[in-house]
């Protein structure tokens, strides 16, 4: 069997007009997913010992940061500035603005402390659109069943329905706050259908809908005088009170100096994201930098439970090609739009709307069984055929995904006359904190939005999801963050590392890793490391 | 340290209030079934010869003060009921590391209240009220479901009887203070006002809630009471490591391996509690200090481990058993800082009553949080320890004398630390 037909062989036997043949029946997903899904590869699972989740799977990688040291010690707390704040929120992405906003709305001082800088987040990447039942013939129960199906029912349904009825409400806030859409002629929001959907739902602006949205928030957070914005501080431990039950606070670093510093609080709400950038089996990733995973070490470490750890989603349309473009996602939009995924054989395996774990696994079965395109030993994908849709479609790329037409140009590939080459990258954490509908994990005063949340996308998440999730859930944890108006912590403590510490040592395991990772290896700077 | 086999040495951590047989929670059949009632059943046939039982066993005041509960006892029997007599059994347990108190009222609820009626008939007290922290949600809780079985069984008549006058038992969540659980404090709370501490004399033995005479007990002296009284003295004192007699909760946290609430002979060595029942230190580092817990919170150091952890032991070496709580910080840990965290936890907690110490632990704090902070001066720390000339007994209630003693304590035996950290 050979190992992938080589690229300039394909290129060459490639004809955008060619016969794709008929689409093969998918008979068992299941199987399926079973044989090629990275989730279930083997050996990428183990068992969870100490912690709120002992005893449950979680991905081999993760599970050595969730059971890590921490950074920090009482030591290091000697002399450390202290601030005073009604909600911290950690993490400047869309989730965190969002809940920024509405705490700050209600009244709170907020501080809003972000790892980069303001806005550097995979909101930025969310390229597809926002999901919100707003057609005629839509409703909001379709969309409830549309994203239990897609995750498998795994998810929970009183999270799901919570997030599909914000929808509406979301997008008119979003509009509120300035964010432009793609509209009709008739002037009606501009909808399309995408990947597990039943009906046309995603809102979208061009190929660029997180990027919009991230560019009203932004604005919105830096404006109001009631938000305080720290960049470049990620937080390397919470807080905890002197029974280590409650979430007091965190400890945050700063990338500039290094000097630690201690924020006080009554509510912590977490907004971190993934971890895509802890190249799980080791896939690239879509994710930016920053995405390393840290709130969810955080979480654990304080005692709230997590969910889903052995679940993660693998865009099944990542650039290969060129290598600085590896991993960087190409929008699901082009595929709702009508692109094809075709072999190296020039054949059609998979039907490109099928939900994205499906896609992904058969994209690594074509790989393995030696119909993908092999760049050299760590390349290989698959055509996602643009060309095809360029002729059936005139400038629908240029008009749709200037985005897209932008990167690719600059790397000089022309995606209307070559088909981009294609493989799966880690793209989404679909676990996480479990969280109440009002985005409260199991820790009092601790909250968790966003992508370090779960229960939202059971074992997969259909797309446009993501952008409604973090505005949704961002925006009810803001607003329930400031509803605790006690006299504040009497005193932080790191009594929850020396709890972990204690089942660590009971449990006779190593503490030679240490977490969260704040940067990866290879970043610029490297790890934060002191 | 290492002969002792850990196993059989843990066995012995639960002797009396914490033996398994009591701990069942609110269930007043399973409770008589052990033996429950035995001692009411005894101080009914002669209340007298119980003051005379608690004064040979020598028990002490284990909410911190270790004053003898027998005077305190005898002075409130003597006096006459105008028209009643108080019994305020105090479980208001706000310490800093101190969690033994709640452990008893939520797991063993029926041991403190037959431990204070058997004290209510002991004093000829008719009125009873547990006053209890009210954050303590489950410990209210399983003692407001056995107060209500006391209510519908045979016991209360029984007492009644005995008393000459009807019984009252009441539950009263505190006002979530910590200066509420000063023993005055609590009679202003039971009177319905804001915890303020009052002046003594008079002492609430004369006069305490509505003026009647008042005795106030720690949760944990009072559930001793039965099984003195059933067992008698000389068990009792048996128990403990001579001086010390009887048992002791110790509640242990910090950097310990295994932390949490040990029932242990009165006057173990804190080696003992540490190494053998804390399973150690967390992560084999050295240890550093000891903060005892209480209101007068002093520090112990490496120097002290072969010390027995009994009032008057501690007393010699200027130190304070306290509530029995026992913080251990190992090495790495700043003092600096977990001082200033306990000066602002005692700034917090002031009335504001006395001014020495409405302005002296805020004082106190502030100077503190400035040296923690790197921004403090050799002014600031000659006027901490001017402080702690001036300011001792200069309030009405203990709390002032505890933020002294801790700040004294940690310039004792940590001074450099406090002068490295200046600017």
């Amino acid at each position: 069997m050979s190992n992938g037909i080589p690229l300039a062989e394909a290129l060459a036997r490639y004809r955008p007009d060619a016969d794709i043949g008929s689409l093969p029946e998918l008979t068992d997903t299941d199987t399926l997913l079973n044989a090629y899904h990275p989730d279930h590869l083997r050996g990428s699972v183990v068992k969870l010992v100490v912690g709120a989740n002992a005893g449950d799977s979680c991905q081999r990688e993760l599970a050595e940061f969730l059971q890590s040291e921490a950074f920090i010690d009482e030591a290091d707390l000697a002399g450390t500035p202290v601030t005073d704040i009604d909600v911290l929120v950690i993490g400047g992405g869309g989730a965190g603005c969002a809940a920024a906003l509405m705490a700050a709305e209600k009244g709170a001082r907020v501080l809003l402390a972000t790892k980069l800088r303001l806005g550097d987040s995979n909101t930025v990447m969310a390229e597809g659109g926002i999901q919100a039942a707003i057609e005629p013939d839509d409703s909001i129960q379709r969309h409830i069943q549309d994203t239990l199906r897609g995750g498998h029912h795994v998810g929970d349904p009183a999270l799901v329905s919570a997030m599909a009825e914000d929808g509406p409400d979301v997008l008119r806030w979003l509009i509120r706050q300035g964010m432009q859409f793609e509209q009709t002629p008739s002037g009606d929001l501009h909808t399309r259908r995408a990947g597990g959907m039943s009906t046309a739902r995603l809102v979208h602006c061009r190929d660029y809908t997180g990027l919009e949205m991230m560019r009203v928030l932004r604005e919105a957070v830096i404006q109001h005088r009631s938000i305080e914005v720290w960049e470049q501080s990620p937080a390397v431990e919470l807080l905890s009170n002197e029974t280590g039950q409650k979430c007091v606070g965190a400890v945050l670093t700063s990338l500039l100096d290094d000097q630690l510093r201690i924020v006080r609080t009554r509510s912590v709400i977490l907004a971190t994201g993934g971890l895509g950038r802890l190249h799980l089996n080791g896939f690239p990733t879509s994710n930016h930098l920053g995405a390393t995973g840290d709130g969810l070490v955080l979480a654990y470490r304080i005692g709230a439970r997590l969910r889903e750890l052995d679940s993660f989603q693998y865009h099944p349309t990542g650039l290969v090609h060129p290598s600085h473009l590896s991993g960087k996602l190409v929008t699901e939009g082009v595929r709702a739009a009508g692109t094809l995924l075709v072999t190296g054989l020039g054949r059609r395996f998979i039907d490109e709307l099928q939900p994205r774990d499906v896609v992904c696994a058969a994209i690594l079965r074509e790989c393995s069984e030696g119909r993908g395109i092999r760049i050299d030993d760590q390349r290989v994908g698959v055509w996602l055929d643009t060309p095809r849709m360029e002729r059936s479609n005139p400038g629908l790329l240029e008009k749709q995904f200037p985005n897209l037409m932008t990167r690719t140009r600059v790397s000089g590939i022309d995606p209307r006359i070559e088909p981009l080459l294609v493989h799966p990258t880690l793209h989404y954490q679909n676990g996480g904190a479990v969280i109440d509908v009002n985005g409260a994990t199991t820790v009092p005063g601790l909250y968790a939005v966003g992508e370090v949340a779960g229960g939202i996308h059971g074992s997969n998440r259909i797309m446009g999801n993501a952008l409604l999730e973090i505005i949704s859930f961002g925006r009810r944890a803001g607003i329930a963050a400031t509803a605790n108006r006690d006299r504040g912590p009497k005193k932080v403590t790191l009594e929850h590392v020396n709890r972990l510490r204690r089942a660590l040592t009971l449990a006779g395991m190593p503490m030679t890793q240490r977490a969260p990772q704040v940067l990866p290896t290879y970043a610029a700077g490297g790890i934060w490391n002191r | 340290m290492e002969s002792l086999n850990h196993k059989s040495a843990l066995a012995e951590t639960h002797l009396v209030l914490l033996h398994p047989d009591r701990r069942i929670g609110a269930d007043m059949a399973r409770w008589r079934q052990s033996g429950g009632g035995k001692a009411l059943a005894r101080a009914v046939q002669d209340p007298a010869a119980v003051r005379e039982e608690i004064r040979l066993a020598e028990l002490r005041g284990l909410g911190g003060s270790g004053f003898p509960a027998w005077r305190k006892w005898d002075a409130v029997a003597a006096e006459l009921p105008k028209p009643d007599k108080y019994l305020v059994v105090n479980g208001n347990e706000d310490e800093p590391g101190t969690f033994k108190d709640r452990l008893l009222l939520e797991e063993t609820p029926h041991q403190v209240i037959e431990g204070a009626v058997v004290a209510a008939l002991a004093i000829g007290a008719n009125r009873v009220v547990f006053y209890i922290n009210p954050d303590l949600a489950r410990s209210l809780a399983a003692m407001r479901t056995a107060l209500e079985q006391w209510r519908t069984s045979d016991l209360p008549a029984l007492a009644s009887t005995a008393l000459g006058k009807p019984l009252q038992l009441e539950l009263l969540p505190g006002s979530g203070h910590y200066i509420g659980g000063e023993e005055t404090a609590s009679m202003e709370w039971v009177e319905g006002r804001f915890p303020f501490p009052r002046g003594k004399p008079p002492y609430p033995a004369q006069s305490g809630v509505h003026g009647c005479p008042t005795l106030i007990n720690n949760v944990e002296t009072l559930a001793n009471v039965p099984h003195i009284v059933v067992h008698g003295a000389a068990w009792f004192r048996a128990l403990g490591k001579a001086p010390g007699t009887g048992t002791k909760l110790y509640s242990l946290s910090g950097d310990v391996l295994h932390p949490g609430v040990f029932e242990l002979p009165m006057g173990t060595s804190l080696r003992e509690l540490i190494f053998v029942h804390g399973g150690g230190l967390l992560s084999g580092k050295p240890l550093k200090a000891v903060f005892t817990g209480g209101p007068s919170s002093t520090l112990l150091t490496p120097a002290d481990l072969d010390v027995a952890l009994d009032f008057d032991s501690l007393r010699t070496r200027g130190s304070n058993l306290g509530t029995g709580a026992m913080i251990v910080i190992s090495e790495g840990t700043g003092i600096v800082k977990r001082v200033a965290e306990y000066e602002r936890f005692f700034a917090h907690s002031s009335c504001g009553q006395c001014n020495s110490c409405k302005v002296g632990t805020a004082t106190m704090s502030r100077l503190l949080d400035r040296i923690d902070t790197g921004c403090g001066t050799a002014a600031d720390l000659a006027s901490l320890e001017n402080l702690c000339t001036m300011l001792p007994n200069s309030g009405r209630c203990h709390l002032i004398n505890g933020a002294v003693q801790l700040l004294d304590s940690a310039f004792h035996h940590f001074h450099d630390e406090f002068r490295q950290a200046l600017r």
